[in-house]
């Protein structure tokens, strides 16, 4: 993966059977390092609300005013019955995480998230 | 009349006593998007009952860039007094551009300062979600509600069973619509206020005495 092209985006997206065996630390810092270097990472389900937290606290510490402007996160959602299909709830299909300068503008409804990235202002920091 | 009223300040007198029945102290937490009201509604409060503002309020984002305490603030409701300390913390935002504060006037090298007080600000806010009872999650009713911060704090604040009322703030601007708040989160309490016109604080402190119990 190292000729990428530097005006080129890379996407990861990442099974949850390929996350389940990592810790929540395990996650986060991947994610992290892998927005950090330009990347988008799409992830199949979702993090827990603590490691949302987390990864909102650990991009803080990683915010560098002139590289790294932090992260934007979207999910999509799905209906999914219960066990006797006698209720729905929402659960977490798809999460996307991206550099901030990246993810420029989302439209999301209900079943449809529309993203453009904007690989004119990302800077050093895509490959 | 007076016999509702009589039965209302007894509901009120006994939701109190079990909230004092409890040995820990009620912190109240504001937490929301910056810009979002938190400190005006913060002041709002603290003005309304002990007589003196909490913090500075800014147009300029991330105004509040560490988190402000206030001990023993009284809500008196029908006779009902709920005493707790208010924390108002920093918006919680996941990215932070220092650019954006140049639009305020701000000098490069302040608004890049300003950029890195928010951080730490945003970890500071995070941090004190372990230590609140209580939380008011202050949404600016003119701004699209379903956003991840909010989702992530609502999540993290369902996962600590840390009771919360959604405030659908700012109701006095022409553009703002609280329906809209309603109708995304209709699991939740929801009370439309205006912290700077102090409109419908009464249905506010209800909501408290009764979701803080």
């Amino acid at each position: 993966m190292e000729d990428v092209k530097t005006n080129a985006l890379k996407m990861d997206f990442l099974s949850s059977d390929a996350i389940k065996a990592s810790t929540s630390m395990e996650k986060i810092s991947m994610i992290v390092r892998k927005v950090k270097e330009g990347d988008l990472v799409v992830i199949e389900g979702g993090l827990t609300p603590e490691e949302e937290a987390e990864l909102i606290e650990t991009t803080m510490r990683e915010i560098d005013v002139e590289n790294f402007v932090g992260i934007d996160i979207h999910t999509l959602e799905k209906d999914e019955k219960s066990f006797f299909g006698l209720s729905k709830r929402r659960t977490i299909g798809i999460t996307i995480i991206g550099p901030a300068n990246v993810m420029q503008a989302v439209k999301k409804k209900s079943n449809f998230l529309s993203m453009i990235a904007n690989l004119g202002d990302s800077g050093a920091s895509l490959h | 009349m007076r016999m509702r009223k009589f039965f209302r300040n007894n509901v009120f007198r006994d939701i109190f006593k079990k909230l004092l029945g409890k040995d820990k102290k009620l912190k109240i937490g504001f937490y929301g998007h910056p810009n979002s009201g938190k400190t005006t509604l913060a002041n709002r409060m603290t003005n309304d009952w002990i007589g003196k503002p909490i913090g500075l309020v800014s147009e300029v984002p991330h105004e509040t860039r560490r988190v402000y305490k206030q001990e023993h603030v009284t809500i008196a409701n029908d006779g009902v007094e709920l005493d707790f300390d208010i924390i108002d913390t920093p918006g919680i935002a996941t990215k932070i551009d220092y650019k954006n504060f140049l639009e305020f006037g701000l000098s490069e090298a302040e608004a890049k300062k300003r950029a890195k007080e928010a951080t730490k600000g945003i970890i500071e806010a995070i941090k004190w979600l372990d230590d609140v009872t209580g939380v008011l999650l202050v949404i600016d009713a003119t701004k699209d509600p379903l956003t991840q911060a909010n989702i992530t704090i609502m999540g993290n604040l369902e996962a600590r069973k840390i009771p919360f009322v959604v405030v659908a703030n700012k109701i006095d601007l022409p553009e703002a619509s609280a329906q809209r708040i309603f109708s995304v989160f209709p699991q939740h309490t929801v009370v439309p206020i205006s912290a700077l016109h102090g409109e419908n604080m009464e249905d506010l402190y209800k909501a408290m005495v009764q979701r803080f119990n």
